[in-house]
């Protein structure tokens, strides 16, 4: 058996484990969605009228991708807390101490993550469709949603595991998600950056939220997403493999 | 017997105990001062957030003028939901058992939460102002208008603080407590604080308009940028029924517990 099927093999048994917590506690699908679920109602029923997005379209479909990448971003500190709780009750010890790959156990709970943020995503994507939300968009730009989400996740779900691996409390652990559940906030998720003074509005176009924004609003709404799909793109890979390498340095210095 | 037949010793009538429970609960919100910051943060925060994000693509102009009263109201509810915490943590922690075993009344406890909880949002609320001062808010109300706004004020932060204090009573924990205070603190968005009532839907709209917190950020918006038309008399009313049904709460529930 080679070394990169070895270790393929170790992946998929620790990510059964880690998935079996997410299937004895459900609740942590549900409580995700729940504060998007609050800021989707909030934003069609009572803000959504005020809001002039410039777009003639529905103001849901107008802000349902902030939405989803709030509820992704509140997820990964799920993550950052399963893998905080792993390494207090000295689990990472004890798989160390087995002969299995090293990076199984850190992938192991970066693919629940994506499972377990994908999940969440359909729960407030199902709560969107019975608050009005249509889409003419078809397979192929479903697909490619789906995909920027995976994504989105993957790359956030290895800043969590830093933000897992060297918290010193359980607080410590989550609060590294708050900053990023109020990103969208400040992009064009919510408001189109026209609407907002200079600073703001230059801030609001170049952060990496309103790329991702746009480009999965131009799908679901079956416009041409012209060259934000490739900033997108640069921006979630290029995070994935910083927070990657980082995530393997902590690991390596926790392992000494 | 109880402390409330207690005879009385001098030096502990209601005025005097009531003045040091004051103090402990002060001093008890100065210690906090990660509660004290985001006290004012988070107003501060959605001030920024509705004028430099949501403002310009609600109103054309001058929609700091219009978001301000709602964000002292907004900034009036996270300051008393810590009122609670603090009541549910004496009643689990023992403090109330023990004060209950002085020569004073069992209600000058929950005065001590509740005045001091006034003050803390008084001077949070007068933070929020300044900040909003200094991002371009331009009230036109005179000295006149400027006491009744403070007296509507206070009077909101009295009513919802005492609410606090009756659900800070009646929950089984400090966890619960913070969890029913999360959902009283939802009110100001259902109202006109952050967005006109016309905008919203046909079947929310009286909703808006008639909760408590409509009349009174109408009110307010009135007072500070100019209207004619200020009603003053539903949001006192409001003001003063939440107090007196969060008094009769309150005595209900220490006369239960006192029964025990």
């Amino acid at each position: 058996m080679t070394a990169a099927a070895h270790a393929l093999a170790d992946t998929r048994i620790l990510t059964g484990r880690s998935l079996k917590h997410i299937l004895r506690s459900p609740d942590t699908i549900i409580t995700t969605a729940i504060t998007p679920i609050a800021l989707l109602l909030l934003f069609v029923f009572v803000l959504g009228g005020a809001i002039d997005t410039g777009s003639g379209g529905s103001y849901i479909a107008y802000m349902l991708p902030g939405i989803l990448l709030i509820t992704i971003a509140s997820g990964i500190a799920y993550t950052a807390y399963r893998l905080f709780m792993d390494k207090q009750g000295g689990v990472f010890e004890r798989l160390r101490s087995m002969p299995i790959a090293r990076s199984s156990v850190l992938w192991a709970h970066v693919l629940t993550s994506v499972v377990a943020n994908l999940a969440s995503v359909a729960v407030v994507l199902a709560v969107a469709l019975l608050l009005g939300f249509r889409s003419g968009a078809g397979i192929g730009a479903w697909l490619a949603v789906a995909g920027i989400l995976a994504l989105f996740t993957l790359a956030l779900t290895w800043v969590a595991v830093i933000a897992g691996l060297t918290a010193g409390s359980v607080e410590g652990a989550s609060a590294f998600s708050y900053p990023l559940i109020f990103l969208p906030f400040i992009s064009s998720a919510f408001v189109p950056t026209q609407s907002m003074p200079g600073p703001v509005a230059w801030f609001a176009e170049h952060q990496p939220v309103t790329a991702i924004v746009d480009t999965i609003r131009a799908l679901l709404s079956r416009q041409s997403v012209g060259g934000d799909i490739w900033v997108a793109l640069a921006w979630m890979v290029g995070v994935l493999v910083l927070a990657w390498i980082g995530a393997a340095a902590v690991q390596r210095r926790a392992a000494r | 017997m109880t402390a409330l037949d207690a005879p009385r010793v001098r030096g502990t009538g209601p005025l005097r105990s009531g003045t040091v429970l004051i103090g402990r609960s002060l001093r008890h919100s100065l210690r906090d001062g990660e509660g004290l910051v985001m006290a004012v943060a988070l107003p501060v925060m959605m001030l920024l957030l509705f004028t430099y994000v949501f403002g310009g693509a609600i109103l054309d102009d001058g929609y700091i003028d219009f978001v301000v009263p709602g964000v002292i109201l907004t900034c009036a509810g996270f300051g008393a939901s810590s009122v609670a915490v603090a009541v549910n943590r004496d009643l689990h922690l023992g403090a109330m058992r023990r004060f209950r075993t002085l020569p004073i009344r069992s209600w000058t406890v929950l005065v001590g939460h509740v005045a001091a909880s006034v003050l803390r949002n008084l001077l949070a609320t007068a933070i929020v102002i300044a900040v909003a001062l200094a991002l371009g808010f331009r009230p036109t109300a005179g000295p006149g208008r400027w006491a009744l706004v403070v007296i509507l004020v206070a009077l909101w932060i009295l009513a919802i603080t005492a609410l606090f204090a009756g659900i800070g009573m009646i929950a089984g924990s400090p966890e619960a407590a913070s969890g029913y205070g999360f959902v009283l603190l939802f009110l100001p968005y259902l109202s006109s604080a952050f967005v006109p009532t016309e905008t919203m839907p046909s079947w929310l709209r009286p909703v808006a308009e008639h909760q408590p917190m409509g009349p009174l950020v109408d009110a307010l918006r009135a007072l500070l940028i100019g209207g004619a038309d200020v009603q003053l008399l539903p949001p006192i009313l409001w003001s003063l029924g939440i107090t007196a049904a969060a008094g009769v709460l309150v005595t209900q529930v220490l006369r239960r517990s006192q029964d025990r």
